[in-house]
């Protein structure tokens, strides 16, 4: 008996001892996402990793909405229907803090973040994945991570520095990263001038346009992905900001060699005016007009996501048009006798509520969820954007810069013949024809900041003049918190 | 069951039979003279014997050689009666000393409360039944030392913060670890919906037999590295042998809201807001002040009267509840079985807010023989929890425009929820329809658009069952298996209407999510205990046990109704999406032991180890431990000699010493760089989304505890007092990189460390003890000191955000937990109206709104009208750069007062509850005084109207959200949150059994009782037990738009056959 005890014992004792136990389990491996060590392991993953650019690029934050609601919204074209701060109530009032969070710190980190991806990629490309998959394409991608990056600092630059007019770009800009962050370590970087940033913008755009190939295989490609000309558009944007005519007219010319209309590009993609303006914002958002934006779906993740889409900024919350946050202000362009009543895109992309008349901008049109492609640079700016710098460089009322704003002005207006008495009206009318032109699309802060020319009043908020405090906005509170380098504006 | 029995008893009496016998007969007592049913009787020496009936009678037929009877009852002293010539033996049982035979559950096992030296305490399952509650720890507040309880909002079914001695995680959860008969339990809120989801409602508390909760590193270090908050034994109710025992158990509750804000009526509101609309030039510069401006005008109804709309009327009610419950129990000498079922329909204090229960349990425990013991749980529940949209209440809801405890505040009275067609008075804009004010907006959603429409449903379907085997060869061992499931399923599914709210601007949405958390753990101890030279007791444990959780999840969400009249996710609709996606999955495999020896019962040691083993760190395993020494003084010669005796008849010293760890809510894949999938204009993208650690670690907590419990009068006052210490370093924080680094999130660091301390008190005594009347009293103290003792290097703060909009919580080191971070506030300017800030220097600074630059007027001012600057240059006031450390929002000292009294067949128990020592930022109160369309707090009636008034108030200048502290945090906001609430008073009549013996009953109890009857407080809100972010950690004290909790009157009935 005592025996029997003992075996007992010692079995239950072994029992408990060497409970078959699974030790695999121990080490789970991810099922829902890669590894950072195999993320550049194939074409397919680099492939996406290329779509993730455009992908950060175009969260609601940046410019799948925010980016451009606050380009417009600052100005004096648009009213607030709502005080909500979620939606931009201080934007519009000029008055954001460096705590608010919807625009003055998600803009910023979602800027970076697309930044961050960018710089990852290139590193990555380096290390591993230029072997992959071959020099050629690799240089492609690069050109596009190039392009996406410098399209984020403009936007950095245009919110968070002083106008590069402003000193000539000596003023305090963005800490430009250029290297990819994954671990902790690296949260202290002082800001670069101005001026170091838009060398740094123009550098990688300069790479993005040598390096992209011309076009891709399908117009929905060549409207959300990054091509030569896309790069060029880009520079003739980012040289209005620096106010180097010279080179926006160098880089228009590649786009718009003609002398007289039509114009349109005769390398690359063959970027032209659609003949109806109505065209580039209906499905499928692939002229050649859209030289890059950014596509949306229904797939929930794949849209700008809640309260960050243009339309339900600038035409309606909701089932109903004419719900928006954001009306237009009646003393603003809306209001300018210019704007003909015939014109299309009075009568194509302005909507008006008929229970209390007020109107709003109609190009984005398709309710929730939203999926309207949202514009990053079209070519009628760039036709003004080279009008413009021609007719800054050029004495006189410059004959194709006329040329250019008839031929925006035209397309949608066919009555009206502008016909400027000299260069400074030449100038104005060109000014008023992007306002007119590119309402809603996040433009017009962009160009009041590059002049340096004052907020104008509007509804109860009063006029903002380049020296006063909020002409551009605070540096976001984290950053400031974070980064000991940091100096707030 | 009784068949067997019979069988069983006829099995006995066949094999006695041939002897000579008789047959004994008598009646069992307690010492009131009450008959005690089920006691047993038992021949001595033998397993033979029988139970006593309803009345206590018995008959049991005995061998000639029988020499007495053992009668033992629960709860009651065994009596033995020595068998003379009388065929009739009477007993007399009296009530055990409470806890002499009380044991408490120290995890793997149990032990006489008396030899623990770890601190654990102990609440009786009695005090939870029958409390108008969904989950037992709501009913735990001020019922135990160490223990807070706050529940934080009025919607059902929200889990409470429940804190052990502070808060001792800053990421990760300080929820304790809830062991439910020996298996961990999932803990949290479940449902993805606006109704709340607490996991632990599954446990009907009627069911619960004891709560232990064990606190220090000696009672809870054989949890390791998931023991750091605490652990908290749940035992629920098992059979005891003896005839079955039916119980029945009935409540009928009634609750409704209090302490709701008084706003404005219409007429007031409409006045109030013109005024404030005059103020404001910029709005009014087309109409001076004084000339008849009316932005805001009442409206009538359809009979002509005009509308003022109590908006909180159409949301709030008072909810009826009902509860049933059955339970059988019973069993013979080696089966035992406890069977319970339960239905319980409550209704919240807001419409439609509701939780339905029905739930199953049945435990049973057989000896099959003499080395061989087999049993089991079956556990079944079905919680269905409802509402209709957001209560603003729950974690993260607070600024959302749906929330009802806020739209009541904010919406116009003198706009109606209809209008005067019958229709809903809303706007083109997705707010409340303006009706006669000539704005586009003077509410938010119209709630009984919502509430008339929408759903936000959570139904869990919690399985929790485990079978057992225990073989014990020798007296001295026993080895046991225990293999556990706990299978949670949630399946969460709403419906917003395309009309209003938060569907509109989606034209509809509607989703349906299973989330299926499933957990199995298999647990294998042996268990030694032997005693040798007769004074030296050792007893041992050493086991195994692996942990397995996966959560996997799932569902649709579907957008844009294709018709009006579908309300269901299946109807027709254009967009299908996926929705509510988990994927994880995790393992703990651990060995642990403990070694429990005592000398005498006087000198005890204890010691317990586990290394645990995690899949979510890299470097999986850590060995956790805690020791503890206890000397029972009073077993000494030197105390009888010292005549102490007579005063102390127990005084016990502790002390205990140990590493624990904590892991709670740790992501499965931490530890992993990943890049994860999206889409970019339907393509696949891949991009960096996590930013892992592959050193991240456990937390760790270095407990230190000392204390004395001693006993007085013969257990007629029982003291404790605790000094502990707990010292956690290596807390995993998420250190936010700066935003320009770009990383996607900020990065687990083992970095930071944090101390709690504090005192443990508590007193028991029965200061009246007499035949009809009884007085037995609890009071219990917990003191508690937080402090942040470091950061990540570099990280000088953590700022919390309530719902990600507004941060009033700073985290930093020298500061306990989620200190209020406000702009000191200064009063109301007599001369101007104006709000007076303090700046970081102390100095006054005026704000007005909309300035008139004409006037000379400023923003920001000098008291003296100057503009106010800094370095010369013009500045602002900001919470960045003037917001001061203001108040801790932990409480330094909390607990609870516990009476019974007993007179005859009454008793009357009265639970205090009490916190003291914190504030609580009242932000609601901001939102009450915002100058926006918002409606107002009646005390802006007494607001600055002209030059020289003295008031709280500042001007009304319509579109002001500065001068409220919205815009800018302010400690005009902030209130001491000190309260006593009578928690709980109940009153219960035993039935006499007189009475309850005509029908068959042996027991019947009717009560009534009140809960949240009276709050003694300064705090100006409904009720300072709140918290609008639910269990967060650095968050705390923060009262903004919720639903506050509501007022309890019951009835009920429990019998027993």
């Amino acid at each position: 008996m005592k025996k029997q005890i003992k075996y007992i014992v010692s079995f239950c004792l072994g029992l408990v001892m060497v409970t078959s136990c699974k030790r695999e389990l121990l080490s789970p491996i991810p099922q829902t996402s890669i590894t950072d060590a195999t993320a550049f392991d194939t074409p397919a993953r680099i492939a996406n990793q290329v779509n993730s650019l455009y992908a950060a690029f175009k969260t609601g934050n940046f410019y799948g909405g925010r980016a451009q609601v606050a380009g417009d919204i600052r100005a004096e074209d648009f009213l607030n229907e709502t005080t909500n701060l979620v939606t931009g109530a201080d934007v519009w009032q000029l008055n954001a803090t460096g705590t608010s969070q919807n625009f003055v710190k998600n803009l910023w980190a979602a800027a970076y973040s697309t930044i961050n991806l960018c710089n990852l990629f290139i590193d990555g490309m380096a290390a591993k994945g230029t072997s992959v998959v071959g020099a050629t394409l690799s240089n492609n991608y690069l050109g596009e991570a190039s392009l996406v990056r410098a399209a984020s600092y403009l936007k950095l630059l245009e919110h968070y520095a002083r106008p590069f007019a402003d000193g000539n770009g000596s003023k305090p800009g963005v800490p430009l990263r250029l290297t990819g962050i994954k671990a902790s370590g690296s949260s202290d970087l002082a800001r670069s001038t101005v001026a170091e940033v838009y060398t740094q913008i123009i550098k990688d755009l300069d790479f993005a346009e040598a390096n992209l190939p011309l076009t891709y295989s399908t117009p929905a490609l060549n409207t959300t992905r990054a091509h030569k000309n896309t790069a060029i558009a880009l520079k003739t944007r980012v040289y209005m900001a620096m106010q180097d005519y010279t080179k926006v007219i160098t880089e228009g010319n590649k786009l718009a060699p003609q002398a007289t209309a039509p114009f349109s590009a005769t390398t690359g993609v063959a970027h032209a005016l659609q003949a109806n303006i109505a065209t580039v914002f209906a499905s499928p958002y692939t002229t050649t007009e859209s030289i890059l934006s950014m596509p949306m779906t229904s797939t929930a993740g794949d849209n700008p996501g809640t309260q960050n889409q243009l339309g339900y900024y600038f035409v309606q919350n909701g089932s109903s048009l004419g719900s928006a946050e954001f009306s237009l202000n009646p003393s603003g362009i809306l209001g300018n006798a210019s704007w003909t009543a015939t014109d299309a895109r009075k009568t194509a992309l302005v909507f008006t509520n008929a229970t209390n008349s007020k109107k709003f901008v109609a190009k984005y049109k398709t309710g929730s969820p939203y999926t309207d492609y949202a514009p990053v640079i079209r070519y009628s700016e760039v036709l003004l954007n080279l009008a413009e710098a021609l007719a800054r460089t050029n004495a006189g009322v410059n004959a194709k810069a006329l040329a250019l704003l008839n031929a925006v002005r035209q397309r949608s207006d066919a009555a009206t013949i502008l016909a400027p008495a000299d260069q400074a009206a030449l100038i104005n009318a060109i000014l008023l024809e992007r306002r007119i032109e590119l309402l809603g699309e996040g433009l017009r802060n962009f160009d009041l900041m590059r002049l340096l020319q004052t907020i104008p009043a509007k509804g109860t908020i009063t006029a903002k003049a380049p020296t006063e405090q909020g002409y551009i906005w605070p540096i976001s509170a984290d950053e400031l918190s974070l980064n000991k380098l940091m100096t707030d504006n | 069951m009784r068949k067997q029995l019979l069988l069983l008893s006829g099995f006995v009496l066949c094999s006695i039979i041939a002897l000579a016998q008789r047959t004994i007969t008598g009646k069992i007592t307690d010492d009131k003279g009450s008959p005690v049913a089920n006691a047993s009787v038992v021949i001595k020496g033998t397993n033979t014997g029988t139970s006593s009936k309803v009345d206590g009678s018995y008959s049991l037929t005995v061998p000639a050689n029988a020499k007495a009877l053992v009668f033992s009852s629960v709860n009651m002293n065994t009596v033995e009666r020595p068998l003379g010539t009388s065929d009739v033996v009477d007993a007399s049982l009296t009530i055990n000393a409470v806890e002499i035979q009380e044991v408490v559950v120290t995890g793997y096992g149990t032990q006489r409360k008396k030899e623990v030296s770890g601190n654990i305490a102990t609440v009786k399952g009695a005090k939870l039944a029958n409390n108008p509650v969904q989950s037992f720890e709501q009913a735990l507040a001020g019922r135990a030392t160490g223990v807070q309880i706050t529940v934080p909002n009025g919607v059902l079914n929200t889990p409470p913060v429940f804190r052990i001695r502070g808060t001792n995680s800053i990421s990760l959860s300080s929820y304790p670890l809830i062991v439910v008969d020996g298996v961990p339990s999932p803990t949290g809120d479940f449902s993805s919906t606006s109704a709340a989801g607490n996991a632990l409602a599954s446990i009907n508390p009627n069911d619960i037999e004891s709560i232990d909760i064990a606190k220090d590193a000696a009672a809870t270090a054989i949890y390791g590295s998931r023991a750091a908050n605490g652990v908290v034994f749940i035992t629920t109710k098992k059979g005891k042998p003896g005839k079955a025992k039916v119980s029945f158990n009935t409540t009928a509750s009634w609750t409704s809201p209090y302490g709701i804000p008084e706003v404005l009526n219409a007429q007031q509101y409409t006045d109030y807001k013109n005024a404030a609309a005059a103020n404001n030039q910029n709005v009014n510069s087309t109409n001076p002040a004084g000339s008849g401006y009316t932005k805001f005008a009442l409206a009538n109804d359809a009979n002509g009267n005009p509308i003022d709309t109590k908006w909180a009327d159409y949301v709030y009610r008072t909810g009826f509840s009902q509860d049933y419950n059955m339970n059988v129990s019973g069993g013979n000498d080696n089966t035992t079985y406890y069977f319970s079922a339960g239905f319980s329909d409550q209704q919240g204090i807001l419409k439609k807010n509701d939780f339905i229960r029905k739930n199953i349990l049945f435990n049973v425990d057989s000896r099959v023989n003499n080395f061989l013991t087999v049993g089991g749980k079956i556990s079944y529940s079905n919680e269905l929890n409802q509402a209709a949209s957001s209560s603003g209440s729950l974690s993260g809801e607070a600024f959302g425009t749906a929330g009802f405890g806020r739209t009541v505040m904010v919406n116009a009275p003198n706009v109606s929820p209809y209008n005067n067609d019958g229709t809903y008075n809303i706007s083109p804009n997705n707010v409340v329809g303006p009706m006669n004010n000539s704005l586009a907006q003077v509410g938010f959603y119209n709630p009984v658009v919502l509430l008339d429409n929408n759903r936000q449903n959570a139904e869990t379907n919690h399985m929790q069952s485990f079978v057992y085997a225990q073989i014990k060869p020798v007296k001295w061992f026993a080895f046991k298996s225990i293999y556990a499931i706990d299978y949670l399923f949630v399946d969460n599914e709403t419906f917003l209407t395309p009309l209003h709210g938060d569907g509109f601007a989606s034209t509809g949405s509607a989703s349906s999510t299973l989330g299926k958390y499933k957990r199995w753990t298999w647990t294998n101890t042996g268990q030694f205990d032997y005693t040798f030279a007769s004074r030296h007791t050792v007893n041992a444990l050493i086991g195994t046990e692996q942990d397995r959780r996966t959560s996997v999840g799932f569902g649709l969400n579907r957008q844009t109704l294709s018709d009006p009249a579908f309300t269901v996710l299946q109807a027709g609709w254009v967009t299908p999406n996926t929705s509510g996606l988990v994927y994880g999955e995790n393992y703990l495999l651990s060995e642990f032991g403990r070694f429990n020896y005592d000398f005498d019962k006087k000198y005890y040691l204890t010691g317990n180890i586990r290394k645990d083993e995690y899949s979510a760190f890299a470097s999986k395993a850590s060995t956790f431990w805690g020791a503890g020494a206890g000397w029972e003084i009073a077993k000494e010669n030197f105390w009888d000699k010292l005549g102490l005796n007579d005063i102390f008849n127990s005084f016990r010293i502790r002390g205990s010493y140990g590493k624990v760890g904590n892991t709670a809510g740790i992501g499965d894949y931490v530890i992993y760089s990943s890049y994860g999938s999206g889409l970019y204009g339907g393509n696949s993208t891949l991009a960096f989304n996590f930013a892992g650690n592959p050193n991240l670690q456990w937390e760790t907590s270095t407990k230190i505890d000392v204390g004395v419990n001693f006993s007085m009068f013969k257990d007629k006052l029982q003291i404790e007092a605790t000094r502990y210490y707990n010292d956690i370093k290596d807390l995993i924080l998420n250190v936010p990189q700066s935003p320009s680094a770009g990383v996607p999130n900020a990065i687990p660091t083992n970095v930071g460390s944090m101390y709690n301390k504090g005192w443990e008190f508590g007193i028991t005594g029965n200061p009246l003890r007499g035949k009809n009347f009884s007085w037995t009293s609890t009071l219990n103290i917990t003191t508690n000191t937080n402090e942040v003792t470091a950061l990540a290097p570099g990280l000088t703060e953590i700022l919390s955000a309530t719902s990600g909009l507004e941060t009033v919580s700073r985290t930093a080191v020298g500061y306990s937990l989620g200190y209020l971070w406000l702009v000191k506030n200064g009063g109301v300017d007599p001369a101007t109206g104006s709000r007076i800030l303090l700046n970081k220097a102390g100095a006054p600074v005026l704000y007005r709104f909309a300035p008139n630059a004409a006037l000379g007027q400023f923003q920001w001012s000098n008291p003296d009208g100057t503009q106010y600057k800094e370095n010369g240059v013009a500045a602002t006031v900001t919470q960045a750069k003037d917001g001061v450390m203001y108040g801790n929002t932990s409480p330094k000292v909390f607990g609870g007062w516990d009476n019974t009294f007993r007179y005859k067949n009454f008793d009357l128990n009265v639970l205090l509850t009490y916190q003291f020592g914190f504030y609580v930022y009242y932000g609601s109160n901001a939102g009450l005084h915002d100058q926006r369309f918002w409606n107002n707090a009646k005390d802006v009636l007494t607001a600055w109207k002209k030059p020289g008034d003295v008031t709280t108030v500042p001007r009304p200048v319509y579109l002001d959200n500065v001068s409220n502290g919205s815009g800018l945090p302010m400690s005009y906001n902030a209130f001491k949150g000190d309260f006593v609430k009578v928690k709980n008073v109940t009153l219960s009549y035993n039935l006499p059994t007189k009475f309850t013996s005509k029908g068959k009953i042996s027991s019947a109890r009717i009560f009534v009782s009140g809960q949240n009857l009276a709050i003694i407080t300064d705090y100006p809100g409904p009720d300072p037990e709140v918290s609008s972010n639910g269990n967060g950690n650095t968050n705390q004290g923060i009262d903004r738009n919720t639903i506050a909790n509501g007022r309890t009157i019951l009835v009920g009935l429990n019998l027993s056959f």
